[in-house]
């Protein structure tokens, strides 16, 4: 990810239409989305292989695939189901060679928002509904409460990946070809709501990242995380992405290099019971840690 | 004791390891997972009857918005193992096991950070447009994880209840490693947020990423909306972009001279 320069395909011609086949190996691919999961980029090399077959289908010249998975391999977190939504709108972009900037931009506007549908549609609606219906078979005995259960929520599953593929697939293809006679001003429009976006995945993704120190004091203890909430909720995630983000564009600090920097930080913080969290710090100190 | 229902362990342990966030997600599950340990382990009733036990444990404890539950994979083979190997009575073998489903969480957080290394040799398999090499990542990170939880179970498997108090004295002298490790994670993704800023965030666009961000945390805070922030942000972004679009594709025709003769 050292690109400073300006990502753009050199072949500019609308690659002919994925072939069926492919996208029957996207989806299934698109399983292991989350085969390389981690905290910086989260489900980016799961995703980069979903979708290579069609990736490597259209950009037919290297240069442009070496494009192509570079600006792939961008944070992105989604839902795991219903990931072939985002899928199928970044491959009709990809095949029309849209510009990389607003593939980068809608990419990461759709699939955020996603994930909250997903959790919602799938882990509190169901598969508690599954469970109770199947469980109780499984506690009699009955091996039908497992086997249900798998068909159930894996048909519901991969039923979900097909439909959501192809729909987003031809919905792209007709919206793509639609912009192009705006396609700078649509770059600025899509660029604005990405960054939008990024800015509410701080405070939403971010949130976790608190003070945990807790100065005892009688009925009240003094928890300097509620301060810290007073001047600006958010503070220190919003604090910490603004400095990575100097560093990485200001001083060219390297993602793996920024990666240490915050290694050393959470435990170096975590052996004074600075961060929250629910451990006992290496080094005693007179405040409580709390979560 | 035996050696085949070790390896079959170790191999079906891998799987789940794996499962819980890629394949099905769905196999893993208690549900699923403890009949088939069931089966390796000689007693399917039992899997049955802890699977639906377990299963029903979990509503209302799932995966969701990365945060970490107690590990589901871990705690099914461990039940099993209590219960079938040491003869725990089902309820003390669910009970038991939660210190190793509090260990699997560990693995699954020390997984995810150390990964996150693995992202620049992905970066540079991308450069090179070597497809390869983005494999070779997946497959790299899936057996690291697969493998430590195998680790695990043959751990569990051999050492039996015995291993609790170790564990437990561990779990407790190491907590400010793993707590350490816990908030690095959760503070990586601001790397991630940052690179994408760099892609993005032109000199105009400031103020929109602080608009966003107060956006998410006042949706996120309206507690009858919280699950939804993500969706309703977007929805608030696409009517700033459609605004963003309409002008600026209005300042064009204006240049173009498109509604001089019109005004």
């Amino acid at each position: 990810m050292e690109s400073n320069k300006e990502l753009k395909y050199v072949d500019t011609n609308p690659a002919p239409r994925v072939s069926k086949s492919t996208l029957t190996k996207m989806i299934w691919r698109s399983t292991m989305l989350q085969a390389s999961f981690n905290y910086e980029r989260m489900q980016s090399g799961g995703w980069l292989w979903a979708m290579l077959p069609g990736l490597e289908e259209i950009h037919t010249n290297k240069e442009d695939l070496a494009t192509s998975m570079t600006h792939n391999m961008d944070f992105i977190n989604t839902h795991p189901f219903l990931v072939t939504f985002v899928m199928g709108i970044v491959l009709s972009m990809e095949q029309l060679k849209t510009d990389v900037q607003t593939i980068r931009t809608v990419r990461i506007s759709v699939a955020a928002p996603l994930g909250g549908i997903g959790d919602a549609l799938f882990w509190y609606t169901l598969v508690p509904i599954t469970a109770g219906l199947t469980a109780n078979m499984a506690i009699k005995g009955s091996f039908l409460g497992p086997v249900l259960y798998f068909v159930i929520l894996f048909v519901a599953e991969m039923a979900l990946r097909y439909g959501l593929m192809y729909w987003a697939y031809n919905l792209g293809m007709k919206a793509v070809s639609m912009i192009t006679e705006y396609a700078q001003e649509f770059t600025h429009a899509a660029s604005v709501l990405g960054v939008f976006v990024v800015g509410a995945l701080i405070s939403n993704y971010g949130a976790g990242t608190k003070l945990g120190i807790s100065i005892p004091n009688g009925k009240a203890p003094i928890v300097i995380q509620n301060y810290l909430d007073m001047i600006l909720p958010c503070i220190l995630p919003l604090g910490l992405t603004l400095w990575m983000f100097y560093l990485i564009k200001k001083k060219g600090w390297t993602p793996v290099k920024c990666i240490g920097l915050i290694l050393v930080i959470g435990i170096v913080g975590a052996i004074f019971g600075i961060w929250a969290g629910s451990y006992t710090p290496l080094v005693p100190v007179p405040w409580k840690v709390v979560a | 004791m035996s050696v085949i229902e070790i390896v079959l362990l170790a191999i079906v342990t891998f799987i789940f390891a794996i499962d819980q966030f890629s394949l099905t997600e769905i196999a893993y599950r208690p549900m699923v997972a403890c009949p088939i340990i069931g089966l390796i382990l000689g007693d399917v009733k039992t899997g049955l009857v802890i699977g639906g036990t377990y299963e029903l444990m979990m509503i209302g404890n799932m995966p969701v918005g990365g945060a970490q539950p107690p590990n589901a994979v871990l705690g099914s083979v461990v039940a099993m193992i209590f219960a079938v190997k040491a003869k725990m009575d089902i309820n003390a073998a669910l009970g038991a096991c939660m210190i190793f489903a509090t260990f699997g969480q560990y693995v699954v957080t020390f997984t995810f950070t150390i990964m996150s290394g693995l992202m620049a040799r992905a970066d540079k398999a991308a450069e090179e447009a070597n497809p390869k090499g983005i494999t070779q990542v997946n497959l790299i990170s899936c057996l690291i994880l697969g493998t430590l939880f195998a680790v695990i179970a043959i751990i569990a498997y051999v050492g039996g209840t015995a291993m609790s108090e170790p564990l437990q004295q561990l779990s407790k002298n190491a907590s400010w490693f793993m707590g350490g490790l816990s908030v690095a994670g959760g503070m990586m993704r601001f790397v991630g947020f940052a690179i994408l800023l760099k892609i993005m965030l032109a000199n105009d666009m400031w103020g929109y990423l602080l608009a966003g961000f107060v956006a998410a945390l006042v949706i996120g805070n309206v507690k009858a909306l919280s699950s939804a922030t993500l969706l309703l942000v977007a929805f608030i972004g696409v009517a700033i972009a459609l605004n963003d679009f309409r002008v600026t594709g209005l300042n064009k025709k204006v240049e173009e001279g498109g509604f001089s003769d019109g005004i």
